[in-house]
C-alpha cells in the first residue's frame, strides 16, 4: 500500500512518480525465492522504469503479452482455467518457471462460476456462450445496456442507475432491482432495504450473491498467491491497475457503438457532459488501484478512438480532449498511464504526442512503428508491436528478424519496450523463447 | 402519472386537476355504503375546492391527532411503538368514537421501535430508549453524519453515498456497509463488488436487515389496516408523501446545525453545490412517492428556514432558491406541495409569496394569519394554527373561538385550510370535537 508523504503537495509530478517507482522497483513486502531473484526483480524493474522514463537501460525491456498462453502451454483448455482456479494457478506459474520475461502479465483470472450464478450477459465463454475447447477466452456482448435518454439518469445518481437500469439489464440476478423506485432518498432507504428483504424476489438474490461471494475469496487467494509467488521469482508487474478513457466508459459498456454514434450527432452535449462527469471517478479509481498494488503503471484499454471508428475531427472533439485530461491528471498523481491504443493510431499520432515528456507509456497495436518513433516516440516511450501471426505462424527465424526490425526502428535513444501487437495466446512456444532472445541479442545499449 | 395518455404534454394545471380526479375517484377503494362514499367525495371536493381558491361548502378541517389516539385508548407512544395491535385498536377505537371528520390521520409516524432496536438506530430517540417512558415524541439525534468533507461524495454518487457513508453511521447494523467498495459500471465486471457479500460481517448485516424487515412488514400492515379501514368508511386520506427543503435535508439529517452554520462561512459553495445536486433527487422521489398514494398533497415540514436561524438574507441566499426550485419541480408535475413552517416565517412572507396561483398550500405553525392571508394567502391555500397550548389546556370554548377568529380572518374567498399549530398529542377529546365544531358553524360560505 502506498502512502504520501507530507509534503506530497508540493512535489513535482516527476518526484511523486519517483516515490512511487521506487516503491515498486524495490519490491516492498515480497519475500523472494532467493537474492539472485530479488536481484533479477529489481534488474527488470530498473530496466523498465528507465524505458518508461525515455532513458537508457542496458538493454531494451521485452514484455511478453502472456494473455491465455498459459492455458495452451500446461496443455488445458481455457474452460477448465475458467472454473478451476487451482488448475488456473498451476497453469500460470507453470509457465512463470518456464519462459524469461521482464514483466509478468498477471492472471487474468476470470471467475466463470461467478459469472455463471451472477448469470452474465456482457460477457460468452468457453462453456457459456463459447464451444468447451474455444481459443478465444470471452467475447464481449455489446448492447445499449443505458438507452439514449437515460444519461442524465445516470449523473443524478450513478449507483441508483446501476442498481436499477444497468444491472437489472447486465445480470439475470438483478432483474428484480429493475421494478424499485429510487434509492436516491435517503430518509426511505434503509426502510426500503429491509422492505425487500422481505421479496422472495430479493431473498433469491442475495442468497446468489451469497453463494456468489463465496467463490470470490478462493479466488481472490489463488490471484494473489500466484502473483506473489511471480514476483517472488523475480519477474515484476507492469500494471497496477485498470483505466479506460472517458469515450469508451460509455462507447464501451453503456451505450454501445451504434447508440454512441448516433448520439455524436444526435446530442452531442450530453455525451460531453456525461465525460465530464466521469472523468474524477475514473482517476480516482487509477489512484486507488495503483496506491493498493504498489505499482503505479495503470493499463488503458482503448477502443473507439482508433483509425476506423471515428475520423480526425471526431477524435478531437470527443475522444481525446477528456482522455487526455485524464492522462494529464493521472500524471499529476505520480501514475504512468499506459494506453494500449488497440487497432491503429495512425492517423492520431500528432494528437497524442501533446504531452509532457516522458508522463506516458504507449503500446500500438497495428501502428505504424516508424512513424509512432518519429511522432509520438519522441516524448513518450513506446511499446508494442510483434504481430501476432507472426508469433502463432512464422518460424523462430521470423520471429526474431521481427524483433530485430522493431528494436533497429524503435530502440535508439532509449523508450522503447519490445511487446506484441496483442496477446499471444496460441503463440508457438519457440517463438515467446525467440522473442526474449532477440532482445538480449539486439537490443543491448 | 399511470394511466394517462401524454401526461408529458400536460400544463401543470391539468396535470394537477388529474391527480384530484384520480383522489376524488378513489380508484380501487370499496367504500362500506354509499353513505360513506358520498362523504368521501364530499370531504374530498372541500378540501379540492380550497386549495384551488374557491370557495367549498365550507371551511375544510384538518385535526390536530397527532399520537392522540393512542393515549385516548389508554395507552401511550411507546406502548403502541411495540406493540402494533394496540396500535391499531387505538386507532380504530379512535375512528369508531369521533365520528365526522374530514380527514383521517393513520399511526404512520409511529416507528416501529422493535425495529428500530435490531438495527441499532441512532438518530432517534423514542420513549423507552434515551428519553423518558411517558414522552409522548421522538427527540431526533443531531450530530455530524456527514463530515464538512465528505460533500464531494453526496455530489458525485448520491445512493452510495447513503449506503456505503450515511447509513454505516445511522445505525450500528449498517455498519459492515462501510466495507463495500465503491461500485462503477465503467470497467465491466462487479466481481470484486460482490465479493464483499461473502464478508462475515456483511453477512449479517444482511441478517439483520432481514429480521429488521419482518417486523416492518408487520407494522405496515397494521397502517394498511388503518388506513384501508378510515377511507372505506369515507374518511379522505390528505397526505401522498413526505418531503423536506434541500437546506434542511443537509441540515437536519446530515451536517447538524452548527456543521451548516460553519460551512456557511467556510464553504458555501458545497452548500451550494450540494443543494443543486439534491434537488431533481428530492422531486422524483416525491413524484414517485405520490404517484402510489391516493391524495397529491406532499406534507414538508421545514426547520431551518425559520427566523431564528438565519437572517433574511442568509434566507434567500441558502434556503429559498434551491427550496422554490423543488416546489416548482412538484407542481410541474401536478402535485400540490404543502410545506410546514415550523416555527415563525413572519419576515418569510414576502419573500415566498411569488408562487404559482393555486398550486401549494402553506401551512404555518407560529403566524400572524391575516398578514398571511393579505401575501401568501392572495395566491395560494394557507393553514394553520390554533395555538397548540389552547388545544391542550384551554376549554372546548376556547378552541371554538380561536377557530372562529381564524375562520373570520383566513376563510373569506375560500383558500383556507383550519387546523391548529401543532398536533395535541395529549388532552381532551371535547378540544378536537370543538375545532370540528366550529368549521360546521362558522366555516360555512354562503352561496
Amino acid at each position: 500500500m502506498f502512502t504520501r508523504p507530507d509534503d506530497w503537495a508540493k512535489l513535482t509530478w516527476q518526484q511523486k512518480r519517483d516515490l512511487r517507482l521506487d516503491r515498486w522497483i524495490n519490491g516492498e513486502g515480497i519475500k523472494f525465492d532467493s537474492p539472485e531473484a530479488e536481484k533479477n526483480y529489481k534488474a527488470r524493474a530498473t530496466r523498465l522504469a528507465k524505458a518508461v522514463k525515455m532513458e537508457i537501460p542496458d538493454r531494451v525491456p521485452c514484455a511478453v503479452p502472456t494473455g491465455w498462453f498459459p492455458a495452451m502451454n500446461a496443455g488445458v483448455t481455457l474452460k477448465e482455467v475458467m472454473y478451476d482456479t487451482e488448475k488456473m494457478k498451476w497453469a500460470w506459474l507453470k509457465f512463470v518457471d518456464e519462459y524469461d520475461s521482464d514483466t509478468f502479465d498477471g492472471t487474468l483470472f476470470f471467475q466463470a462460476p461467478v459469472s455463471d450464478i451472477l448469470d452474465s450477459r456482457t460477457m460468452k465463454w468457453p462453456g457459456h456462450g463459447l464451444p468447451d475447447d474455444s481459443h478465444s477466452a470471452y467475447q464481449y456482448v455489446e448492447g445499449e445496456y443505458m438507452k439514449a435518454d437515460e444519461y442524465d439518469i445516470f449523473m443524478k445518481d450513478p449507483l441508483d442507475f446501476q442498481l436499477r437500469y444497468y444491472l437489472p439489464r447486465t445480470m439475470g440476478i438483478f432483474e428484480p432491482f429493475a421494478d424499485v423506485p429510487s434509492f436516491s432518498s435517503f430518509e426511505g432507504l434503509p426502510q426500503r432495504l429491509m422492505v425487500m428483504a422481505q421479496d422472495p424476489r430479493f431473498q433469491k438474490f442475495m442468497k446468489a450473491i451469497q453463494e456468489a461471494g463465496k467463490h470470490v475469496p478462493a479466488l481472490q487467494k489463488a490471484d494473489y498467491e500466484t502473483s506473489q509467488a511471480a514476483y517472488a521469482k523475480g519477474f515484476p508487474a507492469f500494471r497496477g491497475g485498470l483505466a479506460v478513457a472517458p469515450f469508451d466508459a460509455f462507447a464501451d459498456n453503456l451505450r454501445g457503438t451504434h447508440g454512441m454514434v448516433m448520439d455524436m450527432y444526435r446530442q452531442p452535449e450530453k455525451i460531453h457532459e456525461a465525460m465530464e462527469f466521469v472523468l474524477p471517478e475514473l482517476l480516482n479509481g487509477a489512484v486507488s488501484m495503483a496506491d493498493m498494488t504498489d505499482c503505479p503503471v495503470i493499463m488503458m484499454p482503448l477502443h473507439k478512438g482508433d483509425d476506423t471508428f471515428m475520423s480526425n475531427k471526431q477524435f478531437e472533439t470527443f475522444y481525446w480532449p477528456t482522455f487526455r485530461r485524464l492522462l494529464l491528471d493521472m500524471v499529476e498523481e505520480g501514475l504512468i498511464p499506459f494506453p494500449v491504443a488497440e487497432g491503429a493510431y495512425n492517423n492520431r499520432l500528432e494528437y497524442i504526442s501533446d504531452m509532457p515528456k516522458s508522463s506516458v507509456v504507449w503500446m500500438f497495436e497495428h501502428t505504424d512503428m516508424a512513424n509512432a518513433k518519429k511522432t509520438v516516440g519522441k516524448v513518450s516511450c513506446i511499446a508494442g508491436n510483434i504481430p501476432v501471426s507472426t508469433a502463432y505462424t512464422g518460424t523462430v527465424e521470423d520471429m526474431k528478424e521481427a524483433c530485430r526490425r522493431l528494436i533497429e526502428t524503435c530502440a535508439p535513444g532509449g523508450g522503447y519496450i519490445l511487446s506484441g501487437g496483442s496477446t499471444f495466446d496460441m503463440a508457438k512456444p519457440e517463438n515467446l523463447h525467440a522473442m526474449m532472445d532477440a532482445a538480449k541479442e539486439y537490443g543491448v545499449y | 402519472m399511470e394511466g394517462i395518455k401524454n401526461w408529458a404534454d400536460l400544463s401543470p394545471a391539468q396535470k394537477r386537476e388529474e391527480r384530484y380526479k384520480k383522489w376524488l375517484a378513489a380508484p380501487g377503494v370499496k367504500f362500506k355504503n354509499k353513505e360513506a362514499e358520498n362523504l368521501y367525495k364530499e370531504r374530498v371536493t372541500r378540501f379540492i375546492k380550497a386549495l384551488k381558491m374557491e370557495e367549498p361548502d365550507r371551511v375544510p378541517c384538518m385535526l390536530p391527532t397527532g399520537y392522540f389516539p393512542a393515549y385516548y385508548a389508554g395507552y401511550d407512544l411507546k406502548t403502541v411503538m411495540y406493540d402494533y395491535e394496540k396500535q391499531r385498536d387505538a386507532w380504530m377505537k379512535f375512528m369508531d368514537d369521533f365520528g365526522d371528520m374530514d380527514t383521517f390521520g393513520g399511526p404512520g409516524l409511529v416507528l416501529p421501535a422493535p425495529a428500530l432496536e435490531m438495527i441499532d438506530h441512532k438518530t432517534h430517540k423514542w420513549p423507552g430508549h434515551g428519553v423518558a417512558d411517558n414522552v409522548a415524541a421522538y427527540q431526533f439525534v443531531e450530530a455530524e453524519y456527514m463530515k464538512a468533507d465528505e460533500y464531494d461524495k453526496l455530489i458525485m454518487d448520491p445512493s452510495d453515498f447513503w449506503l456505503r457513508t450515511f447509513m454505516p453511521r445511522q445505525a450500528g447494523a449498517f455498519e459492515p456497509l462501510a466495507r463495500l467498495p465503491h461500485l462503477t459500471a465503467f470497467i465491466g465486471i462487479p466481481i470484486f463488488f460482490l465479493g464483499r457479500f461473502a464478508d462475515p460481517e456483511i453477512q449479517q448485516a444482511y441478517k439483520t436487515i432481514f429480521k429488521a424487515g419482518e417486523e416492518i412488514i408487520k407494522w405496515q400492515e397494521t397502517i394498511g389496516v388503518v388506513a384501508r379501514e378510515a377511507i372505506e368508511r369515507g374518511y379522505a386520506g390528505f397526505s401522498g408523501g413526505f418531503s423536506g427543503a434541500p437546506f434542511d435535508m443537509l441540515t437536519d439529517m446530515l451536517r447538524g446545525t452548527r456543521g451548516i452554520f460553519l460551512d456557511m462561512y467556510r464553504q458555501p459553495e458545497k452548500i451550494h453545490e450540494a443543494m443543486d445536486r439534491l434537488v431533481p433527487l428530492v422531486i422524483q422521489e416525491a413524484v414517485e412517492t405520490a404517484d402510489m398514494a391516493m391524495a397529491p398533497i406532499v406534507m414538508m415540514p421545514l426547520h431551518k428556514g425559520e427566523r431564528s436561524f438565519m437572517s433574511p438574507k442568509q434566507f434567500e441566499e441558502f434556503y429559498w432558491p434551491s427550496f422554490k426550485k423543488v416546489l416548482l419541480g412538484m407542481i410541474e408535475e401536478g402535485l400540490v406541495p404543502m410545506p410546514f413552517a415550523e416555527g415563525n416565517y413572519i419576515p418569510r412572507l414576502e419573500i415566498i409569496q411569488d408562487m404559482p396561483r393555486a398550486s401549494m398550500v402553506w401551512y404555518f405553525e407560529f403566524m400572524d394569519m391575516a398578514r398571511a392571508k393579505a401575501t401568501v394567502g392572495r395566491n395560494n391555500c394557507i393553514a394553520g394554527n390554533l395555538p397548540i397550548s389552547t388545544m391542550v389546556t384551554g376549554t372546548p370554548r376556547a378552541v371554538k373561538e380561536g377557530c372562529r377568529q381564524l375562520i373570520e380572518t383566513c376563510a373569506p374567498g375560500g383558500g383556507y385550510i383550519l387546523s391548529a399549530a401543532a398536533s395535541m398529542d395529549q388532552g381532551n377529546i371535547e378540544n378536537l370535537h370543538a375545532m370540528m365544531d366550529a368549521a360546521k358553524e362558522y366555516g360555512v360560505y354562503k352561496k
